[in-house]
């Protein structure tokens, strides 16, 4: 680059991409903290593994590809990715899920791409389902330490022995903790046959106020509405700031409601469950306005988004209600990557002085073969 | 009529449609804003370009040593459209030649050195008072004598604008500046409102447009006041706009006013509108009423390296450099000059370079308000810029595909529809200098088109070469023939075969090409249909 702009514009807002980065970061602190409170500290040594394995990742693909390292490392969209995919994985995993993860998300769905801006699919989220496919098992055992989802020690704050524990989990090799695999609660949460009684059963929240708990006992089970209000808030954030548009949120909020709607028998204890806990008994939120956000492979036009994250929120329905899968936001958002640049090449607004988004060819010459000389 | 619907609308205080985008960046105008408009001193030296808008030149009237009064015409237009050049102040004519005029490329054109004597004598000019009794051509001619153009920045050509002969509905009287800096327009109006309402009706008459509003920005308490405050009994409406860039721009500006859109590859006037600039309104006036040609202009010097920044009504051909020294240019902080607003402005190559017709503002900048530009980083596709563009175009698609020379993408995302605003540039998050290689892609398609056309003359002068060579041939063969139905003379057989002689080789060489041309025009569709069938199918398909 050279040192002073050669043409015109002089100015510049203040908006960059690195800060952009961290906000979105920023923004997913309520929703992480919550998670921490309710599953332990296995969040968030998820989240800094993924990070630490990210960010090394990334500068190794960027010196192989003979990059600027810090420039790039500090563009901080290896961090979201990590943050993002870190959250998705179970607390307690080993330490090689995340590092096979963001290996996966860096090196093949980003960097052999052609790095930011480039790739295709959500880095995090091909990473995650990767070691979905692979590592079915370790994917879905949601392991919480024992105190943190104990009846007796209700309400106790994180403990030393909790973080003791998720370390042992996540590092095997360690011998910090000593227990039995045995004593280790899989997760109230992400067991395939949890998912019914997650979505079938009526509001946690709803039921800790009317039986007058406290709705940040851990005993209450309100874990998954709190998380998901966390992050809610936390995407109304990135809304006030203008760093995400509310289309593709709107959107894919907009057709899980509508879905849940349309198929909610009251009564039933069926797994179409109720339209309040398909918003926030689940993984939408963070899925709604963090994921499907990303705006690399989002589609970029104003009606693509719309159209992007109704079929996100068809395919997060569908999938969730019908399909094989816990939670569908990974193959949801994938999905929706597919569908990004057919979209953008479709659904163009329509330019000033013109009937319709396609401008006509220039002047009388040929318009199609102007492209291919060169 | 919806057009006089809104006009209705906007006389009741609506401030017109917005313009979808744009943005709102800090201004700056604080620090010239409520300056006194002053006449600069007379500069000694004057430098008057022959080429004053587009690529045709005037032809100098005078000679070096030739002594001139102030208003004299020392240039002549040869073409239309092109108007004539007269004396800012009187003096002696020193060179005709070579000098840098304002670009950011160190250009030169020839221009005309006035020294200046400091009389300032005038030469007569008639003063009209009474220019209602005129009809509307005689004040055409009087304006287009008055070397009045564009004022505005970009330089149009007011004769264009004025008789393009089609009916003109709406005149529309631009103070909607909203460029950061520039206040040119808001000194006038606040020092001159009386005059440049006067010069609109001139204008109004001259195009005989059925109605004219004047446009302003709604933050722009002073001059509304002002033109509130000349209460004249003439149907000039005041609309206010909102203060969001690039509003003032004329396709936006009239999005803005009439809720219409001038179709693309159209001017206003195909669509009945005419937009003209405060400054123009002015000089109009000038040029009317006072008999004085368009010598001078509105200019703003600002910027974090003047001291004491401000507007002057500066003669045309002053040098920028004589102005900043003026308004004591900082020279530690001062590190580059800006000819225009912050956002459309050119980045001067060197400052001895005079003040056109066209020149709005002079921007002094230092590093404090204009840091050097960031690392330019991936576009992460955020569609900030998309959100915005003016135009509703798709910067970030625009981006993709000016970067990969995908020139028909390029054209069907509406590259021709940009109007390089800057506003996408401005947002970038990833300070990705879009207009650049807008501007880069433009030029190349232009090249492009050229070659095209060359190539399709040169198609077409071998095509004609063809037929004449078959023309010949069957001319050959009508006369042997009848040359054998007449079983004739030597004469006829002896012109037949020179005929014969000359045209045989003649034809097989032309054949030959002919074959080759074919042979290459097949393997060229060949390689294109390839690799364009994924392309094609996809197109066909919607």
């Amino acid at each position: 680059m050279t040192s002073s702009p050669q043409s015109s514009p002089f100015q510049h807002a203040r908006h960059s991409t690195n800060n952009i980065m961290l906000m979105v970061v920023a923004a997913c602190i309520p929703g992480i903290s919550i998670s921490t409170w309710y599953f332990g500290y296995g969040i968030l040594v998820n989240v800094l593994l993924s990070i630490a394995f990210a960010l090394s990742f990334e500068a190794a693909a960027v010196s192989l590809r003979e990059r600027h390292i810090q420039a790039i490392l500090a563009d901080n969209s290896a961090l979201v990715a990590a943050v993002l995919f870190g959250l998705a994985i179970p607390p307690g995993s080993p330490w090689w899920i995340p590092f096979l993860g963001m290996g996966f998300a860096i090196l093949i769905a980003k960097h052999i791409y052609g790095g930011l801006g480039q790739n295709p699919f959500n880095p995090a989220m091909c990473g995650y389902l990767f070691l979905l496919l692979c590592f079915p098992l370790e994917m879905t055992s949601w392991h919480i330490p024992s105190d943190a989802l104990s009846d007796v020690q209700e309400f106790a704050p994180i403990s030393l022995s909790g973080l003791q524990q998720s370390l042992q989990l996540s590092f095997p090799f360690l011998n910090l903790s000593t227990f039995s695999s045995n004593e280790l609660i899989d997760g109230l949460a992400m067991a395939t046959p949890l998912i019914e009684s997650k979505l079938a059963g009526t509001s946690k929240l709803l039921a800790a106020w009317q039986t007058d708990q406290s709705m940040f006992s851990r005993s209450s089970e309100t874990a998954w509405e709190l998380v998901n209000i966390g992050y809610f808030f936390g995407g109304c954030f990135l809304l006030l700031q203008r760093i995400i548009s509310w289309h593709i949120p709107a959107a894919v909020i907009a057709t899980v409601l509508t879905l849940s709607i349309l198929f909610y028998s009251p009564g039933g204890y069926t797994i179409y469950g109720t339209p309040y806990l398909h918003l926030f008994g689940s993984a939408t939120m963070i899925g709604a306005f963090f994921i499907a956000t990303d705006p690399v492979s989002a589609a970029t036009t104003s009606k693509g988004k719309l159209v992007y994250g109704m079929i996100i929120g068809l395919s997060i329905y569908s999938v969730r209600v019908w399909g094989n899968y816990l939670d569908s936001i990974a193959i949801a958002v994938l999905l929706g990557n597919f569908s990004a640049p057919l979209l953008d090449h479709f659904l163009r607004p329509r330019i000033y002085g013109h009937k319709k988004g396609v401008a006509g060819p220039a002047g009388k010459g040929s318009d199609g073969d102007l492209g291919m000389d060169s | 009529m919806r057009l006089v619907e809104n006009i209705i609308g906007a006389m009741r205080g609506k401030a017109g449609t917005p313009i979808p985008g744009g943005i709102k960046p800090p201004d700056y105008k604080q620090a010239t804003l409520r300056s006194r408009l002053m006449p600069t001193p007379i500069p000694r030296e004057l430098i008057l370009p022959l080429i004053q808008h587009g690529s045709t030149r005037t032809k100098p009237l005078v000679k070096p040593g030739d002594k001139v009064l102030k208003y004299q015409t020392i240039a002549c237009s040869e073409a239309t459209g092109i108007v004539d050049l007269h004396a800012p102040t009187s003096g002696v004519i020193r060179a005709i030649e070579n000098f840098a005029i304002p670009s950011p490329l160190n250009k030169e054109s020839m221009c005309i050195l006035l020294e200046s004597d400091g009389f300032d004598a005038e030469i007569d000019h008639n003063a009209i008072t009474d220019y209602c009794s005129l009809s509307y051509l005689e004040l055409a001619k009087l304006i287009e004598e008055g070397a009045i153009f564009g004022l505005g920045g970009e330089g149009y050509l007011n004769r264009l604008k004025l008789s393009s002969g089609k009916a003109v509905k709406l005149l529309i009287i631009n103070a909607a500046e909203n460029e950061p800096y520039i206040t040119a327009d808001e000194a006038l109006l606040r020092e001159k409102a009386k005059l440049v309402v006067l010069g609109a009706k001139i204008l109004q008459a001259a195009c005989m447009a059925e109605h004219c509003v004047i446009a302003i920005d709604s933050n722009n308490t002073d001059a509304i006041e002002a033109l509130e405050q000349t209460q004249l009994n003439c149907p000039i409406e005041l609309i206010k706009v909102a203060p969001k860039y690039p509003t003032g721009s004329e396709k936006q500006l009239i999005q803005t006013i009439t809720s219409k859109e001038v179709p693309s590859g159209k001017y206003p006037a195909d669509i009945g509108i005419l937009m003209h600039n405060v400054g123009t309104a002015y000089a109009a006036y000038q040029a009317v009423v006072e008999g004085k040609p368009c010598i001078s202009r509105i200019t703003t010097l600002a910027g974090p390296a003047l001291q004491t920044p401000k507007n002057f009504e500066t003669l045309i051909g002053t040098s920028v450099d004589y102005l900043l020294e003026l308004c004591g240019l900082n020279q530690q902080d001062h590190t580059m000059t800006l000819m225009g607003g912050s956002l459309m402005g050119v980045k001067l190559a060197r400052t001895d370079v005079p003040i056109l017709k066209t020149t709005s503002c002079i921007i002094a900048a230092s590093n404090a308000e204009f840091p050097p530009p960031a690392l330019e980083q991936a576009c992460i596709r955020c569609g900030f810029c998309a959100d915005a563009c003016p135009v509703s175009l798709l910067p970030q698609q625009l981006y993709l595909y000016a970067k990969c020379q995908y020139y028909s993408e390029l054209i069907s995302h509406g590259l021709n529809d940009c109007i390089e605003c800057g506003a996408c540039a401005y947002v970038c998050p990833s300070n990705i200098p879009l207009v650049q290689y807008y501007r880069a892609s433009k030029e190349e398609i232009g090249n492009q088109l050229k070659n095209e056309m060359s190539s399709a003359q040169w198609k077409q002068r071998f095509q004609y070469h063809q037929y004449r060579a078959k023309k010949d041939k069957e001319a050959s063969r009508e006369s042997k023939k009848r040359g054998a139905v007449a079983k004739t003379d030597e004469a006829v057989q002896s012109a037949g075969s020179t005929v014969q002689n000359m045209l045989p080789t003649f034809s097989r060489e032309s054949a030959k090409k002919e074959i080759a041309a074919a042979v290459d025009r097949v393997r060229k569709r060949k390689t294109r249909l390839i690799a364009s069938s994924s392309d094609e199918n996809t197109e066909s398909s919607k």
